[in-house]
């Protein structure tokens, strides 16, 4: 045991070891990655400081210099409350921000595991609500009803969140059996259940190596190890702009680790044959939605190069009959442009399966799929151009569905590969 | 008269018997060889395979990035491809020591001059199986960076990187194998030093106003500027 701390403490910013080694047990840790201004900090530790059963709290903000004396000095008080500055290393952030912000996940569940918390929160994004209103509805739920992870439930605007939308959530929901809209967080909580048993994991390198992999596996272990899962309802987050020409990275840093902690959790999601709904806290919060005609064309146009070029490549993955019903979706104008869902899903499904059987480089099969999903956002953008918020729900639901339908076909496929080839 | 042409056709016979049964041996010696070679390329194949299956051989090669040598393996199967050299090499070391068996000075310079000249031709191998598999990987990154970058030419760019690799493995093998050493080189300074001035003139001349922009673009560019694009992928 005492070697595993070890190795914990190492995995903490040098700056801040001093003072987390000073601390010997809390109840709850809450890592702060968003950039939030001094006054929401305050605003945090205050409702943190509400929670019932006045858990002793270790809170890790990733920049100290947000941190306003006031803050420190009433943290620095308290004690049933530590503030401590935890920097995520900054030459690494701007080389690579997603892999620096995961590393910092695995360093906070590291300090949660030391301190033997009963609950580890992380807030990653600003939301259009203060976080001091959220932030309690991910941490309340691993204190008192004792739920193992704590999954954010956004108010969705169409066209954000496309990528979990259209591929991890449905594609958790048909696999694992659990209608979760983010998976993946990046908000959540966790219990000390589920972080003894994902940090065991990655220390026995089952989950893999980086952050990414540990956060793609959070919902596969708690599903697969029968741990109470919830989504609480947080309101509109606010995204970040990203540049479109780096969707293939993005797909191939995001998707990577998902299917592989499918082909890790196999046994698992094959018993599976429905889905069902899992405990949502709290009330959802509307969101205006925007009505803005969005110019699609060039990702249809994607979508065409694709076609083109990459047959090489598809043919590898695709069985001809998908491959013949892409060529004739890349005749398709614009203003025609359409992706049925079951097309969508045998895709998905196929590439996970030439993942799991590394057909072609791991990294080129993922990166390959950009013109595929780039049609497919062009598509839904297309159909919901106009669409309410009730509208876009009921899109994504039976986007799930024909996920959840399709599923044989992945069974089949991922069973015998070489026989069942349609 | 008689006599005599009797004489030598006895002398003639008796020394293609001798100079038959000198070789004799050699020549057993080489068909023993050889069925001891075969024999030990099977069996010694069988292991390589074994072990290299054990070693999950093929799975590591695909996570090295090289699972390209699968579609050109027999079966799909490198641990297959690597067994099949094995025993060919070991066939071919064979029959080697089987010709050296003959015991005459020309076989023997001969065996010596080949198995000189074997390293160099294990070495072109091994150049050209790794420039094959690299030029295939480099191709097909290029092929898809260049679809996913919008670009109209991505095939032709991708065939063209693919072939530029291809032809340095060519050239380095051949060096390797010291055909034509002068020759290889100056050729392929040619065509290398060739592709690089039409490029440089392609861009100095012909796509001037457009590097210009694009340079300009790129300097002017406010930075972080918030894109317009309706869409948030994660």
């Amino acid at each position: 045991m005492s070697e595993v701390r070890t190795v914990e403490a190492d995995s903490a910013p040098p700056q801040a070891r001093p003072s987390i080694e000073q601390i010997e047990s809390a109840d709850l840790v809450v890592g702060i990655l968003a950039d939030l201004s001094p006054d929401e900090v305050t605003e945090v530790c205050d409702a943190l400081r509400t929670l019932p059963g006045k858990p002793r709290i270790v809170v890790l903000q990733n920049s100290a210099a947000n941190a306003s004396p006031e803050v420190s000095e009433a943290a620095e008080q308290d004690s049933a409350l530590s503030l401590l500055p935890w920097p995520v290393d900054v030459q690494n952030a701007t080389a690579a921000p997603v892999e620096s912000a995961l590393a910092a996940y695995q360093s906070i569940f590291s300090v949660g595991d030391r301190l033997g918390v009963r609950g580890c929160c992380i807030i990653a994004s600003k939301l259009e609500h203060a976080p001091s209103k959220w932030v309690c509805r991910l941490t309340e739920p691993l204190l008192v009803p004792d739920f193992d992870f704590v999954a954010p439930c956004y108010a969705r605007r169409k066209f954000e969140g496309l990528l979990n939308n259209g591929i991890i959530s449905p594609l958790t929901r048909s696999l694992y059996g659990k209608r979760i809209q983010n998976p993946m967080g990046p908000d959540l909580g966790i219990s000390q259940r589920l972080l003894g048993r994902i940090l065991a994991g990655d220390r026995n390198g089952k989950a893999g190596g980086g952050g990414m992999h540990l956060l793609a596996s959070l919902v596969p272990k708690a599903v697969c190890e029968n741990l109470l899962v919830c989504q609480a309802y947080l309101g509109a987050r606010i995204y970040p702009p990203m540049d479109w020409t780096d969707v293939s990275s993005l797909l191939a840093e995001i998707l990577g680790p998902v299917f592989l902690a499918m082909e890790k959790n196999a046994a698992c999601w094959q018993r599976t044959r429905t889905s069902s709904p899992v405990v949502a806290l709290n009330e959802p919060l509307p969101v205006m939605q925007t009505t803005a005609i969005v110019d699609i064309a060039r990702m249809v146009n994607s979508f065409q190069l694709g076609n083109r070029d990459l047959q090489e490549i598809w043919g590898l993955v695709l069985p001809p009959a998908t491959l013949l019903d892409i060529r004739k979706l890349s005749r398709l104008a614009p203003e025609q442009f359409q992706f049925p869902d079951e097309l969508w899903v045998r895709i998905i499904y196929d590439f996970a399966l030439a993942y799991h059987l590394r057909t072609i480089n791991r990294d080129h099969l993922l990166r390959s799929l950009t013109p595929l999903y780039l049609g497919w956002v062009a598509a839904y953008a297309r159909e919901l151009e106009t669409a309410e918020a009730a509208e876009i729900e009921q899109r994504l639901e039976r986007l799930s569905l024909a996920y959840e339908t399709g599923k044989p076909y992945l069974v089949s496929r991922w069973r015998w590969p070489d026989r069942f080839n349609p | 008269m008689w006599n005599q042409v009797k004489q030598a056709l006895q002398l003639s016979t008796t020394g293609f018997v001798t100079r038959l049964a000198s070789l004799l041996p050699g020549l057993i010696a080489l068909i023993v060889a050889l069925v001891i070679s075969l024999l030990l390329a099977w069996i010694v194949a069988i292991v390589v395979r074994r072990v290299l299956k054990s070693m999950r051989f093929d799975e590591r090669l695909a996570d090295w990035g090289l699972s390209s040598t699968a579609e050109w393996s027999p079966r799909g199967s490198p641990a297959l491809l690597v067994s099949e050299i094995v025993a060919i090499a070991i066939i071919a070391a064979g029959l080697l020591i089987g010709i050296a068996a003959f015991n005459s000075d020309m076989t023997t310079s001969m065996v010596r001059s080949i198995f000189a000249y074997v390293p160099n031709i294990l070495g072109a191998i091994l150049v050209l199986l790794v420039g094959m598999v690299l030029a295939r990987f480099v191709g097909r990154s290029v092929l898809i960076g260049a679809v996913n970058l919008n670009l109209g030419y991505a095939r032709l760019l991708s065939v063209g990187t693919k072939w530029l690799v291809m032809v340095l493995a060519i050239a380095m093998a051949l060096v390797h194998l010291r055909i034509a050493v002068g020759i290889v080189e100056l050729a392929f300074g040619i065509l290398f030093g060739g592709i690089v001035l039409s490029l440089a003139l392609a861009v100095g001349l012909g796509s001037k106003d457009l590097v210009t922009k694009s340079l300009e673009r790129d300097t002017n560019r406010p930075p972080a500027e918030p894109l317009k694009e309706p869409f948030r992928h994660l």
